[in-house]
This record gives structure tokens, C-alpha cells and sequence, in this order.
């Protein structure tokens, strides 16, 4: 119990201190992270959408396909990533592998089926009497789709803080594809896991308060979107 | 403008929803589509709407004796007003300028319209509340301002008095015999004979998919 | 809104750095966890204004990663499969850089015994007779593949023994392990300085001093010629730096946070 005051104790001293190398893996994974997220959502939102507002054809193998990608082990998206990225691999000229651009390109991978998924819910959630009225009101399929989208803004906001959430969260996928480079592709997640394997609980523990904050941070901010979009009672 | 349908034949699930209804809607004023719940009436309004495409059939628009091609700019001379409204979780002037901003019509006009159309279906006083919190009767007011801000040609109201509190049933019938005044053509179901001889210049009623005029007082 | 997430965006695809000027090394997490690339590597950096990446993984898959051409350097304790690796021609211009040992910990609780018995070999023939709790790293790491070259010459096969546990896991960690489980390990001198009055372990050396628990580094680059892509003229410049004077001496002067030095240049 001494051992985790202590370890605890000497985080909080860290954080505080606002010491260079915590800040430099804050913001990276910050910046990883937020970068993946955009670039998922780029491709997820449309998605999502699409199959939520036109029946095209195979839209339920879809569906089940995306539901299934949400599963998707960060490891298992690492390893594929890593065989593509390898100089060895079809895409090795790129020469991508252990910098932050692979650590982007796995996590989009692995947030891109969870935004599509929770849009294409959120979208499905809302009335249809909308996109009808919108068209009765002179719209073209295009403003026709973006008032559906429109309608469906908080839930859309609580899909991309629930895939913001999940790739702060992830070390699998980083770790193979990023190599754990001092100074360069470390975030908090795989400097926890390399520290925590030395035994130097400071920074680990510290790196895991700055984790729950984030998470906390995430969480509230969901929390919130979800409150102002009811409907006030008077 | 005018609308012409012909042999308009509808099937859902098998059975026949509307069968070979034709007429022409050629005067200006309020046409009213009557019958019972289920004899096709709205779907009859949506085909001729052009929300909804018929199995087999023409709907036609004219300009004198011009066609007119069913593009989006013919879609944007009409308008219809759905039974559920289709409000937007925004505020009472968002709702209400909603079609303006569709047509980029300029930020001085959409203003100066919003508050004419706010004013017409009394609902000024609740301009920045959030149109999900109107009760079903200033939802549908609210949903035909929505339409009339649009100045259609031609306006669509399907069961505009439905599920409404005697109150706006009033104001709602006023509001439709003031846009009588305003030379325009009005097509609107309703379910209530009484009403379908208060408000309307020509009734039309569906019995079954079947689609008759109603001309003269004696029938009934 | 709109504008705020374009610029948003733009800030977030300028600020990730795709493109790096830089070898990738790739070692072993036990030389990376003793700290010593830390401090050679920025003495390197001045001296060439080259940035050498370091990816630590086990000595196994170092040299798999660099036989699919995915690092430029070569840094591993394997000397037999470092030369193995020149003689099929994956790697050229391979050098000795330094050495530590390994030694033999136990339970602080166990006798004296084992030192007496004069090779290492032998005190893993009575540690299997005694059906002692070993813990393996298990994971062909420079230390496993030693640890297995040990049980090859006391003839004996432990795999698949209750006492014998493979925990695929690093160094740190894998003694940890031991110490919970009250079993024997092997470890690098290094990794035993750095972690055993840490109070994360309950153990002490059993054996040490055999010639056969004598650990050489290595050095090698990637053949360009497998790899064109690789960065040929300054995995050379890594290669010549580190067995230089001002090299041998960064690593002889490298000390542990205990003041300990953990590695013995010997280059020549």
C-alpha cells in the first residue's frame, strides 16, 4: 500500500511540474489520436450516413460487417498495418512504419467502422417524417440528407467522443506499428506499458491519472451533449 | 399551374390502395379530399405532391397548356404539409426559414418573411422557443407557416386539424379561409365531411381506392 | 463552427511528422531498458547530427525485422546468429561493441551451494534434479537462447517440466515474476543492477563468473543490396562511431542511476 501512496505521491509531483517529457506524450497522443478520429470520421460519417438514409442494397451485411469491425482487437489491426507498412510489405516504399503516421493510419482503422456504426444508429434514430419534410419543403437529396444529419448532431457527437475515447485508450495497435521510439511515436498508453515493464511506477501511474482525466473529460463532455439535446420540460 | 392525374393506380403489400383515380385540379381555391382513415386519401396527396411515385399512372403539372418537367424547381413551386409536420429539434425561427435558406434567399428577406409568416399563424410570441415543445396545435401552424413562407403555387395540407384541441382547430380553418382570399390552390384531406362543406370549393372523396367529385350539397 | 474544424484539421495534418531523417536500430528491450541508448545515443547525435531510432524488441525479432529490411542497424547479443545472419547475407560489417554478463539469481532464501559448482551447466543440472521453480523468458531473446544453450550442455530438456515457465515476457518483468514465484532465473548483469535494490525483488545471485555466461554485443549493418532503401552511409557512421574511441568511451562511461557501470567496451 506504501508502494502505491508513494508511487502515486511522486505522479502528482510530476504531473504538476508540467515535466517536458509527460507534456511531449500528452500531446502526441493527443495529436494522434485527434488526427485518426478526423481522418474516421472523414470516411465513417458519410458511411453511417448512407446506409442509414437509402436502402442500398446488402445494407444489413453491411451493418453486421461494421459491427463486427468495432470488435476488431487493437492488436490484430496492428499486425495487419505493420505487414502492409513492413518495407517488405506492398506498402513499405511509403516508408510509414515507426513514425506517427502509421499510429494515425491504425487507429483510423480501428475508429473508422465504430463512427460509421454509432452515426448509422444515431441517423436510423431519427424520424423519418424529417427527410420527407425536408423534400416537401424544396430540398434536394443532398439538404435533404444533411437535415437528417442535422437532427442526428448529438448523437453524432457522442459517436466520435465514444471513438475519441477508445483510440486514447488503445496500445496494441500504436505499439507495433509505432515501435515505442523515445522522443517520437511514445504515447501515454505505451509509455505506461514500457515503464510499468522497467518497474518505474512514476510515470506510469502519473501517465495513468493523465488517462482518467482524459477519460473522465470524454466522458463528460458526452454526458453534456446528450443533456442539452432534451428537450427542456417548460 | 395546374394538376392533372390520370389513372393513377397505387398497391401496397398486395392491396390495392388507390385505383385509377384521375381528375384535374384547374381553378384556384381549396379542393378537399375526403373518406375514411385508410381509403388512400394521403397517399393520394403524396403522389400528387410528388413525395411519392404512383405503380402506374400520370401526374401532371401545367403551365397553361405547357407541361412542366418535374424537376427541382417544379418541386420547389409546391409544398406539402405532412400530418406529423416534420419539425426540426431547433428553434421556432429556425423551423420557419428553414425552406428560405434551402433557396439562399438573402439574410434582410428571410428575416422580414420569417416574422410575416410567424405573425400570419400567430406564433410571433414563441419565435426563439424550440419547436418541440409546441403543443400538436401550434406544431401544425408552425408547419404551415413553414409551407407558406414558400409562397407555393400550389399548397398540399394533409389532415392539417387532425389530433388539434377545438381551440386551433379554429385557428387552423381561419388561416386556410385566409389563404382562399389569396388566389392560390389549395388541395387538403380531412376525414370530417362538416368541415370538408365549410371550407372547401370542391370536395372529392375516395371510397376504397375509388375517386369521385362531390359537387353539389344534395348528394349527401 | 465550420471554420474552427478546418483549421482545426490543418493544424492536426501539419503537426504530424510522416517523414523522419533518421536510421531505425533495432536492439533488445533489455539493452533499451538499461538506459545506455539514452545516454550514447544524444553524444552521437552532436558528434554526426544523425538521429538513430531505437526499437526494442527481442533479439529474435530484431533480426527478423531487419532481415525484412525495416531497420538499417542491427544492435543484439547473438553472436552466433549475427554471424549466421552475414554469412546468408542479410547483414555486412559486423563488429563487436561491448559485453556484460549473465549471471544466475535465486531466491534470497537458497544456500550457497550453487557457486561451488564450478560451471553454469551444472548448476542448471541440479536445479532441474531438485525440480526447482525456473522462470524462462521464453521469448528467443539474446538471454533465452543463452538460458537454452545451458540446458543444451547439461543434456537436459526442461520445456514441458511444472517447475519450467516460459513467460514470453521482458527482463524487469520476467524476474519479477520469479521473485513471486520464489524461482531461479537468468538474467543480464545489467538488468540485475539496475532493479535489485529496488525493492521489487526478493532475490540474490546464485552463480556467476563462468566464461560461458560471458554476453557480447554486437553491431551490423543491413545489406543495401538486399535493401536498397537503406540508409547505408549513416548506419556505417553509427557502426564506426560506436566502435571509436569516443564511443567505447560513451559506453564505458555510461553508469546505472546506482552509479554502477554496466557494459565493457571491447571493440578492438
Amino acid at each position: 500500500m506504501d508502494f502505491i501512496l508513494e508511487s502515486t505521491k511522486q505522479a502528482f509531483l510530476l504531473i504538476t511540474s508540467f515535466d517536458n517529457e509527460l507534456v511531449s506524450i500528452i500531446v502526441l497522443s493527443l495529436k494522434v489520436s485527434g488526427l485518426a478520429l478526423f481522418l474516421a470520421t472523414i470516411i465513417g460519417l458519410p458511411i453511417g450516413t448512407a446506409i442509414g438514409l437509402y436502402r442500398i442494397k446488402g445494407h444489413s451485411f453491411i451493418i453486421t460487417v461494421l459491427h463486427t469491425m468495432m470488435g476488431l482487437p487493437p492488436v490484430t489491426v496492428g499486425l495487419f498495418v505493420y505487414l502492409f507498412l513492413s518495407r517488405s510489405g506492398p506498402l513499405g516504399f511509403l516508408g510509414f512504419l515507426y513514425t506517427p503516421a502509421a499510429m494515425v493510419i491504425a487507429q483510423m482503422i480501428l475508429a473508422a467502422p465504430i463512427v460509421a456504426s454509432l452515426v448509422h444508429s444515431a441517423i436510423i434514430n431519427v424520424d423519418p417524417v424529417i427527410k420527407q419534410a425536408s423534400i416537401t419543403l424544396g430540398a434536394t437529396p443532398i439538404q435533404a440528407s444533411m437535415a437528417v444529419i442535422r437532427e442526428a448532431r448529438y448523437g453524432i457527437i457522442s459517436s466520435l467522443l465514444a471513438g475519441f475515447g477508445r483510440l486514447m485508450a488503445e496500445v496494441g495497435a500504436v505499439i507495433i506499428v509505432g515501435g515505442n521510439i523515445a522522443g517520437y511515436t511514445r504515447v501515454m498508453t505505451t509509455t505506461i506499458a514500457l515503464e510499468t515493464d522497467k518497474g518505474n511506477f512514476e510515470l506510469a501511474v502519473a501517465l495513468g491519472i493523465v488517462l482518467l482525466l482524459v477519460s473522465f473529460m470524454v466522458n463528460a463532455a458526452t454526458h453534456y451533449a446528450q443533456r442539452t439535446s432534451l428537450i427542456p420540460l417548460t | 399551374m395546374n394538376l392533372n392525374i390520370s389513372n393513377v393506380q397505387v398497391s401496397y403489400g398486395g392491396k390495392e390502395v388507390l385505383r385509377r383515380c384521375s381528375y384535374a385540379f384547374e381553378a384556384e381555391g381549396i379542393y378537399m379530399l375526403t373518406g375514411e382513415n385508410g381509403s388512400g386519401k394521403s397517399t393520394l396527396l403524396r403522389i400528387c405532391s410528388l413525395l411519392e411515385k404512383p405503380d402506374s399512372g400520370i401526374v401532371e403539372f401545367y403551365e397553361g397548356k405547357k407541361p412542366l418537367q418535374q424537376n427541382i424547381h417544379l418541386r420547389r413551386k409546391i409544398t406539402l404539409v405532412l400530418p406529423g409536420v416534420g419539425l426540426f429539434n431547433a428553434s421556432v425561427y429556425d423551423n420557419v426559414n428553414y425552406g428560405l435558406k434551402l433557396r439562399n434567399v438573402p439574410g434582410r428577406v428571410v428575416r422580414k418573411k420569417s416574422e410575416e409568416a410567424l405573425d400570419f399563424v400567430r406564433l410571433s410570441h414563441k419565435k426563439n422557443q424550440n419547436a418541440l415543445t409546441l403543443s400538436s396545435g401550434e406544431s401544425k401552424r408552425l408547419g404551415i407557416a413553414r409551407a407558406l413562407i414558400l409562397e407555393p403555387e400550389i399548397l398540399f395540407l394533409d389532415e392539417p386539424t387532425a389530433s388539434v384541441d377545438k381551440n386551433n382547430v379554429a385557428i387552423i380553418e381561419d388561416i386556410i379561409l385566409h389563404l382562399k382570399n389569396n388566389r392560390r390552390m389549395i388541395i387538403m384531406t380531412t376525414h370530417n365531411e362538416l368541415q370538408a362543406r365549410r371550407l372547401g370549393d370542391k370536395v372529392l372523396h375516395i371510397d376504397e381506392g375509388v375517386l369521385q367529385e362531390r359537387n353539389s350539397i344534395l348528394n349527401y | 463552427m465550420k471554420r474552427v474544424m478546418l483549421v482545426l484539421a490543418t493544424f492536426m495534418l501539419l503537426a504530424i511528422p510522416a517523414f523522419a531523417e533518421r536510421i531505425i536500430c533495432a536492439s533488445t528491450t533489455s539493452t533499451q531498458n538499461s538506459g545506455l541508448f539514452d545516454f550514447i545515443l544524444p553524444i552521437f547525435k552532436k558528434t554526426t547530427g544523425i538521429d538513430v531510432h531505437v526499437i526494442a524488441v527481442g533479439t529474435g525479432a530484431a533480426l527478423e525485422m531487419a532481415k525484412r529490411g525495416d531497420a538499417d542497424v542491427v544492435f543484439v547479443h547473438a553472436k552466433d546468429l549475427e554471424l549466421q545472419g552475414i554469412k546468408e547475407g542479410h547483414f555486412i560489417n559486423r563488429h563487436d561493441v561491448m559485453y556484460n554478463d549473465f549471471v544466475i539469481v535465486g531466491p534470497r532464501s537458497s544456500g550457497s551451494g550453487f557457486q561451488g559448482l564450478g560451471k553454469a551447466s551444472n548448476v542448471f543440472v541440479k536445479i532441474a534434479d531438485k525440480k526447482y521453480p525456473f522462470v524462462s523468458r521464453g521469448d528467443n531473446s539474446g538471454t533465452h537462447r543463452k538460458e537454452l544453450s545451458l540446458w543444451g550442455k547439461a543434456g537436459i530438456s526442461p520445456k514441458g517440466n511444472d517447475w519450467y515457465m516460459e513467460v514470453g515476457q521482458g527482463m524487469s518483468k520476467s524476474l519479477r515474476i520469479a521473485s513471486e514465484k520464489h524461482a531461479y532465473s537468468i538474467t543480464d548483469r545489467g538488468t540485475w543492477l539496475s532493479i535489485k535494490d529496488s525493492g521489487l525483488l526478493d532475490m540474490k545471485i546464485v552463480f556467476e563468473g563462468d566464461p560461458l555466461l560471458f554476453n557480447q554485443y554486437g553491431v551490423m549493418a543491413v545489406n543495401p543490396d538486399k535493401h536498397s532503401h537503406v540508409k547505408i552511409r549513416e548506419a556505417m557512421a553509427f557502426i564506426e562511431w560506436l566502435i571509436s574511441e569516443e564511443g567505447q568511451a560513451a559506453i564505458g562511461s555510461f553508469k546505472d542511476g546506482k552509479g554502477n557501470q554496466l557494459f565493457t567496451p571491447n571493440a578492438n
